[in-house]
């Protein structure tokens, strides 16, 4: 196994709130009675370590303390207990074009900015031309950057970033930057860097990335870890939490939520058929039977599916909710039928994954991963590529 | 080696951002002490009429330059520390974002600003020859003063002890920077205390001149002997006497910078990994 180069040891960030800040002597003088405040927890125990060649993704919502964690790796914030430690030259991007001054020409700013971000002068001046490449901006590079458009002036900054040698980078949200072309240019040079062995942490709500980019992530929520491993599946779980759209279900499944309520089974019947089944063919009529049970009688729950290709993309997502199905209460044990007819999914393997939330989707009462998991057989009409069939007609003349 | 670099480009940076779309440029940075200097010998000459001492043993009797010897070095303190807590306090998007050493803010101001009075000192000395010549030449012509001309013989010493008041100078920027990102009331007071501390420097008065009654005697004191009067009294020794300063003196002043510069850098390294939370 790879070397660890970032480890971090039950690390714990706190700040604190003061009701009333005192930022003037007097009131620090005069203010016997010490002022109010709150200690915010903003980490709370994480640990993780990242393995050399690898890249680590770090999910979370706004407010989930990813920021705050960065910068503690980074060295910029010091943590209240706990460790991080780091064996290689690191480089963290937690903003791009830091120290540019607007009076100054792009080259004096490719300069400073480098050598805000730890490069050496020598370093620099081998890699001027590079950074200047990238950026496309070689009309420019001696004007003053207040000149600059914000597209530009941004790609000088990334320019610079992205020739930052470390062996461990670290990076803040900055990929999106820039016109299509310069973005693809950034992902290139991203992917480059990934095949070079370099190691990399990225924090990102694009969840498209994590999952094409990272080969292993972290969950974040209010400073804890909530979940670690492979990016894929935190995504899922991730992005059925933030955006409601459910998922559990059955076997070789990964089950979440309070428990309340279950889906224990999924069943699948094609055709009117009466014997489960897990294949089916393109244009049959399926249904899908969930098994529930629930320890309690839970108010207005929303049940939820989603098809998902084996490892790719969501085909869809249908909840009660959505269709103005959501049943009073569920109590006991049951079954919901879902019936789709004429099924337009193409040859190919495909998981269902089911939840049940309440109403407002801030409850995950249950969200089963990978619930059932079946196949579509050739059938009418036939398609090899695609996700779904549109059953187009073609007219030649 | 990568963040001597960093130092080295943000001075640059200071010196080269400072008179950016200025017609005059980097004659603003001469006109600054030049006006003064013009002031305070207009105000000395005719409105508190007032003779300057003559320089022990250059035979010097001259305001304009005794006031630059003083206002220069003086400027290069007071505008040091004022302008390195604004750089610290503007420098706060680079704390939020960036690990890099927080002392180069306060450092980088103190370079630019070393150079600038290293610039207006060569306009000083300048002076000085030309006002200095027809003593110079009476010395030479004199065949009866063995030990001739002393105006310029010590300018090289003024180096070393400038040297000693940056690090001074450094120590103070360092230690009020820190303390003005917890509180900004530094700043203000500073403002307040620099323009008292101006007065108790001998920089437009000498302190032989001072009445021998009990307020004059402390203000002499504190002006002989208080850390920047120290300093001034060493610089007009070197610039307007002509002559060494006391050896008592030059010791007295290596303690202070040192002992300064690292009171001054203690505060901050303990202060500056608060920064980033604090801003």
């Amino acid at each position: 196994m790879a070397d660890t180069i970032l480890s971090v040891e039950h690390l714990v960030k706190s700040f604190r709130i003061h009701h009333q800040k005192s930022t003037s002597l007097k009131q620090l003088i005069a203010g016997k009675s010490r002022n109010k405040f709150d200690d915010f927890i903003a980490v709370n125990d994480v640990t993780f370590d990242v393995r050399e060649g690898e890249v680590f993704g770090i999910i979370g919502q706004n407010g989930s303390g990813k920021s705050t964690l960065l910068k503690c790796m980074a060295g910029i914030l010091q943590p209240n207990s706990g460790h991080v430690r780091v064996t290689r030259r690191m480089g963290a991007l937690l903003e791009l074009g830091a120290g540019f001054h607007p009076e100054l020409s792009g080259r004096e700013n490719v300069f400073l900015n480098a050598a805000i971000l730890g490069m050496g002068r020598k370093e620099i001046a081998a890699r001027f031309d590079e950074i200047v490449d990238f950026s496309g901006l070689h009309a420019f590079i001696d004007q003053p950057t207040k000149t600059y458009s914000s597209g530009m002036y941004v790609r000088l900054a990334f320019a610079v970033a992205i020739n930052v040698d470390p062996q461990l980078l670290i990076v803040d949200e900055i990929l999106a930057v820039g016109d299509v072309s310069f973005q693809r240019r950034c992902l290139e040079k991203f992917v480059e860097f990934r095949n070079e062995g370099r190691t990399i942490v990225l924090v990102t709500h694009d969840m498209g990335s994590v999952k094409s980019l990272c080969d292993r992530a972290i969950w974040l929520e209010h400073g804890k870890t909530i979940d670690e491993g492979d990016p894929s599946d935190l995504v899922e779980a991730y992005t059925e939490r933030m955006l409601g759209a459910e998922a559990p279900a059955a076997d070789g499944s990964v089950r979440r939520g309070s428990g309340e309520i279950k889906i224990v089974q999924v069943e699948m019947f094609v055709n009117g058929g009466t014997t489960p089944v897990k294949r089916c063919r393109t244009s049959d009529d399926v249904t899908l039977r969930l098994h529930y049970e629930a320890e309690k009688t839970i108010p207005q729950p929303v049940v939820g599916i989603e098809i998902e290709v084996l490892g790719g993309a969501s085909v869809t997502a249908p909840n009660t909710r959505d269709v103005g199905v959501v049943p009073a209460t569920m109590s006991g044990t049951g079954t919901i039928e879902i019936s789709l007819a004429n099924i337009s999914l193409v040859p190919g393997t495909y998981d269902i994954h089911t939840s049940i939330t309440d109403f407002n989707r801030a409850i995950v009462y249950d969200n089963l991963h990978e619930a059932l998991r079946f196949d579509v057989m050739t059938g009418k009409p036939y398609e090899t590529g695609g996700v779904v069939t549109m059953r187009p007609e073609w007219k030649l003349s | 080696m990568a963040h001597r670099n960093l130092l080295y480009l943000l001075s640059l940076k200071e010196l080269r951002t400072r008179y950016k779309k200025s017609v005059l440029g980097w004659a603003w940075s001469l006109f600054n002490p030049l006006s003064q200097m013009l002031i305070f010998t207009v105000i000395f000459t005719y409105v508190f009429v007032s003779k300057p001492a003559p320089g022990d043993p250059s035979g010097l009797t001259n305001f304009p330059l005794y006031f630059l010897a003083g206002l220069l070095p003086w400027n290069f303190f007071a505008i040091t520390t004022s302008v390195a807590m604004a750089n610290v306090q503007s420098g706060a998007g680079l704390i939020k974002k960036v690990s890099f050493p927080h002392e180069h803010l306060v450092f980088s101001v103190l370079i630019a600003q070393f150079v600038t009075l290293l610039i207006e000192t060569v306009i000083l000395v300048i002076a000085l020859l030309i006002v200095s010549q027809n003593i110079i030449v009476a010395h030479w012509q004199d065949a009866a003063s063995p030990s001739a001309p002393n105006v310029l013989v010590w300018l090289p010493i003024v180096l070393p002890i400038y040297g000693l008041w940056a690090l001074f100078t450094a120590g103070v920027a360092l230690a009020l920077s820190a303390f003005n990102v917890f509180f900004h009331d530094v700043s203000y007071l500073w403002t307040i205390l620099s323009q008292m501390l101006f007065y108790v420097t001998p920089v437009i008065y000498f302190t032989s001149g001072l009445p021998d009654v009990l307020v004059g005697r402390i203000l002499r004191s504190v002006a002989d002997w208080g850390p920047t009067g120290a300093y001034i009294r060493a610089f007009h020794n070197l610039f307007y006497d002509g002559r060494m300063p006391p050896a008592l003196l030059l010791l007295y002043l290596a303690g202070l910078a040192i002992a300064t510069f690292a009171l001054g850098m203690w505060i901050f390294g303990r202060l500056s990994p608060r920064f980033a939370e604090e801003m």
